[in-house]
This record gives C-alpha cells, sequence and structure tokens, in this order.
C-alpha cells in the first residue's frame, strides 16, 4: 500500500480546471483531498483542519500562498510548492520548499510527495545542513513568526485576498 | 504676431530706483537665488517663452535634454521651435505654423501633449510638454512657461510591452493549437470520434476566451462579449438570434472570470445541444445577467441560463465534468455559488458570481501605482 494511501492533504490552486485534474491526481493517489482556491479559504482550511500535506499553487491570481506556507511552517506540516515558474518565481525566503514543476504529473507527485512524508526531501536548508534536515525545520533565513507579503494574519482576522 | 502686449523681460528694467528700494533689491536677491537653486536643480527642463515664442530662459535640465545653452538660445534670437523641432522625425522640415505647442501660446494652464524633439546633435528624442500661460496684471497673456520631459524610456517601455503581449498572445495561442495536435496524434484511432469531438470542442471553447482577452491586453474582456462568443457556433459566426435570448449590461471580468464563465457556458450550451433546448428546432435559450453591488464594497454578477420548449428534462444519472466546472470549482473560485435545476420544462443554471477586482499579484510594480 502506498505510503500516501488515506492522507489529509490541502489542494491550494486557482485555476478551475486545474484544480479539478490535481484533484483527481491526488484522488487516485488514494489521499483525501481538501481543495481551496482562494487565500482566505486555504487560510481558514489550515487552520481548522490537521493536514499530513499541502500543495500550494504560489501565484493565485490576486494573491500568493505565501501566507499559507507560513501557516504550515509553524504546524510543520509538510508541503510543497507548484508553480509554473519553477524554483526561481519563488521569494527568496521560500526556496528550499521543494517545488513541482507544473503541468501537473502524477508521477512527480507522488514522488516529492512521499519525499516529504519519510524527510527525504532535499530542501529545508539546502544540502549543507546533512540529510538528517526535515519539514519541521525553518528554512534558513525564514523570518519567525511572519511570512514576507506581509504579517502573519491573525486568528480573528483571515487574510482576504 | 503684432506686439501689442508687452512681453517677458528677461533682464530687469534698468530704470528701477535701486536706491529707494534697497531693502526690497536684497529680498530680490535671495528670491532669485532661492528659484535658480530650485530651477537648475530641477530634472524637468523648463523653458521660458516670450510672446514671440522665443525662448528668454531655460534651466539646467533644459540645456542638457537641447545640447543648446541659454546663450545659444538668446544669440540665434529665433523661435525656440526653429531650434529644437525644425525637423520632423522623417525629415521634413516642420515650420512653427504646424507646431503645437508655440500654436498653444495657451489659453489653458497645464495644455499637455507629446512631440519629438531635435537634439543640438541631430537625433530625435520623444517628449512630453506641459504650457502654461504667463498673465500680466491685466490678465493679458505675455508669455508661456514650457516644462519638458524626455520620454525616450517611456516609450522604450511601452514598445517593449506591446511585443511581450504580441508575444504572450501568439504562445499561447500556439499551446493551445499544439495541446490539440498532440491530443489528436495521441489518441487518433484510440478513443472514440465523439470523445474527441468534445475535446477539440473544449480547447476551442477555452481558445476563444483567450481571443476576448486578447482584445484588451489580457487586462479584462468584457462580459457581453464573452457571453457572445461563447455561445456563437463557431468562431466567424454570430450567435443565433432565433435561438438565444441575450439581456444584460455589459462589464469588464477579470481575465479569470472571463475564462471559468466562458468554459461554463461552453458545458451549458454542449448539455444542452445534446439533450436540452437546443436539441430540437423549437428549442431556446435565454442568457440574462444583472450586476448589483455587494455590501463588501465588490459588484456581483448574477447570471441565468434558462432553457424552454425543449424535450421533458431528466436529471443526469451521474455529474459530469460540465456540472462539476459550474457547481462545484466555479463557486469555489470566485467565492460565489452556482446552481443547476433540472426542471421538467428547461434546464436552469443560476450563477452568482462576485466580480474579482481586476488586476494582478505584481501589476502595482508593473504600472507603477496601485491597481487595486
Amino acid at each position: 500500500m502506498s505510503l500516501l494511501e488515506g492522507r489529509r492533504v490541502l489542494l491550494v490552486e486557482d485555476e478551475s480546471l486545474v484544480a479539478m485534474m490535481a484533484e483527481d491526481m491526488l484522488l487516485d493517489l488514494g489521499c483525501e483531498v481538501v481543495v481551496a482556491m482562494r487565500l482566505d479559504k486555504a487560510v481558514d482550511h489550515v487552520r481548522a483542519g490537521n493536514f499530513d500535506l499541502a500543495v500550494l499553487d504560489v501565484n493565485l491570481g490576486d494573491a500568493r500562498s505565501y501566507p499559507v506556507a507560513d501557516l504550515l511552517f509553524e504546524r510543520c506540516t509538510p508541503f510543497l510548492f507548484a508553480t509554473g515558474y519553477g524554483k526561481q518565481g519563488l521569494e527568496e525566503a521560500y526556496r528550499s520548499v521543494p517545488v513541482l514543476q507544473k503541468p501537473y504529473q502524477a508521477a512527480p507527485l507522488a514522488h516529492l510527495l512521499t519525499q516529504l512524508l519519510t524527510c527525504e526531501a532535499p530542501m529545508w536548508g539546502g544540502a549543507d545542513e546533512g540529510p538528517a534536515a526535515c519539514a519541521c525545520h525553518r528554512p534558513k533565513g525564514k523570518p519567525s513568526g511572519g511570512g514576507l507579503s506581509g504579517p502573519t494574519p491573525s486568528a480573528d482576522d483571515p487574510t482576504r485576498s | 504676431m503684432p506686439h501689442t502686449r508687452q512681453p517677458v523681460q528677461s533682464v530687469p528694467d534698468a530704470s528701477t530706483p535701486l536706491a529707494s528700494l534697497r531693502r526690497g533689491t536684497s529680498q530680490l536677491f535671495e528670491t532669485e537665488r532661492r528659484l535658480n537653486a530650485v530651477l537648475n536643480n530641477a530634472s524637468v527642463s523648463i523653458f521660458l517663452m516670450d510672446d514671440r515664442q522665443h525662448c528668454i530662459y531655460m534651466n539646467r535640465a533644459a540645456e542638457l535634454l537641447t545640447g543648446w545653452t541659454l546663450d545659444e538660445v538668446l544669440e540665434r534670437d529665433c523661435p525656440l521651435h526653429d531650434i529644437v523641432h525644425h525637423t520632423y522625425p522623417d525629415g521634413r522640415p516642420f515650420p512653427l505654423a504646424e507646431c503645437a505647442i508655440d500654436r498653444a501660446f495657451p489659453e489653458n494652464n497645464q495644455e499637455r501633449g507629446e512631440e519629438v524633439f531635435v537634439h543640438r546633435d541631430g537625433h530625435f528624442y520623444p517628449v512630453g510638454f506641459t504650457a502654461s500661460p504667463i498673465r500680466d496684471d491685466a490678465a493679458n497673456i505675455i508669455g508661456t512657461i514650457i516644462e519638458v520631459r524626455d520620454i525616450s524610456d517611456e516609450k522604450a517601455a511601452a514598445e517593449r510591452q506591446r511585443l511581450l503581449i504580441n508575444e504572450l498572445n501568439h504562445r499561447v495561442k500556439n499551446t493551445l493549437a499544439t495541446v490539440q495536435s498532440i491530443a489528436a496524434q495521441t489518441f487518433r484511432g484510440q478513443t472514440d470520434q465523439a470523445a474527441r469531438a468534445v475535446f477539440d470542442a473544449r480547447m476551442v471553447a477555452l481558445s476563444t476566451a483567450h481571443n476576448v482577452l486578447v482584445e484588451n491586453n489580457w487586462e479584462s474582456a468584457s462580459l457581453r462579449s464573452v457571453v457572445e462568443r461563447a455561445l456563437a457556433p463557431h468562431l466567424l459566426a454570430e450567435v443565433d438570434v432565433n435561438r438565444f435570448l441575450l439581456d444584460g449590461p455589459d462589464a469588464r471580468l477579470h481575465p479569470k472570470v472571463a475564462v471559468t464563465l466562458a468554459m461554463a457556458l461552453h458545458e451549458l450550451m454542449t448539455n444542452a445541444a445534446k439533450y436540452g433546448a437546443l436539441s430540437v428546432p423549437e428549442g431556446r435559450v435565454a442568457v440574462t445577467w444583472s450586476l448589483h453591488d455587494r455590501d463588501d464594497g465588490r459588484e456581483q454578477l448574477d447570471l441565468a441560463w434558462e432553457e424552454r420548449n425543449g424535450p421533458p428534462v431528466t436529471p443526469p444519472t451521474r455529474k459530469g465534468f460540465g456540472s462539476r466546472l459550474i457547481e462545484r470549482q466555479l463557486p469555489m473560485e470566485f467565492d460565489g455559488s452556482a446552481a443547476i435545476t433540472y426542471a421538467p420544462g428547461g434546464v436552469v443554471c443560476r450563477l452568482e458570481i462576485p466580480l474579482t477586482q481586476l488586476g494582478w499579484v505584481g501589476q502595482e510594480t508593473l504600472e507603477g501605482h496601485p491597481a487595486r
């Protein structure tokens, strides 16, 4: 049985058609999927639910998904960015997060998600920190308690997109 | 032009009784010093013109811009036009009589425009100007003050942007066509023709939605155009007015709304053509919409798709791509709502879409002003 079977995955993707396909891929991998297409909804979901994994589209049209990433960091929830821009499209502080190059493909998606679960992903501070680095470690240079894209939203003021 | 007005003087009247104005003179000196500091450190070029369109003062920025010094310009003793604006970019002579700046001798403050000047070394450069009249105590116009800015960088940036948008249009269309071709090659003889036809029609719907965006540089799309293009049988045809009743105001849609709405309408139309009102000659579809303000300050689009005179409707046994897109994704994408009702008299679909403000992440940076 796949390691991904039964995992609760948050999928943040703002394009309807793309979200449908990514959701189907995750469902086919045996995951339980919660889809959020807007920043405020994604933030609400992270606050409300315990996720094993998350897949974040970076560009949500009128916002970027970094506030969701910050919350996931805080909760030690492993996640990846899905973007067509590649790593270079990420803000500096988030470059150590694994990137799934869009368009979505099932095999790399499954591979990266499995790595995230087994802490094998080469990330969170880069190769020089050794293989023990795990999702619970803040990436190097990551300011604590807040994202670069604005103040970390507080519980009673969900970030509006 | 007859010299009926007192021109602006570049040299103070020599007959001023200096002795009686010693205090006043030192104040004047201070004022002049301050003004010179302002003028000569300004990055915008400033020209002071008399009523014959001769330049009687220019600041340092103006000297750098034109390649001429004030002394040289004064020495030429001719309209400024003949020094900095004498030739069209195509090489034809540019007579003073045709010059918008000089002809303006503006009645209005802050008359603006764009022109192409000639540098002393012969090269052309685009400028933006603002001209305002100077009046004497009796409100007679006695001169003009002209601010001029080199806008070469802005022109070049606009040109780059235009080329990039053309390239973007080209690539998006090409990519869609490539995907279509890959599908055609991949599924040749392996998929039933009906599935291929559905796929092709969806690709065309997506491509058509992008056409509407291209018309407006990807910034927004006309709601009416999106509806009309989605309902037209093909790219070169108009909406069949015997079949469709369209009624609603136009509005500007965010590109994301435009594309998803176009896809939703395409799915409704496909369904109607297969099972609903468009499957029989007498069937009709009314697409009506309205806009209203929400409490949160956004506008909301309420759109109804109503089929009538079609065959009796039976609810589908399984939910397909269309209903998933419309009833699940569309509300999630735009924080709105959508419901399809399989009423016996005809399918009805009601959409409520809060309209996303136009603009995207980074647009402020690109345009130098807030997009929202």
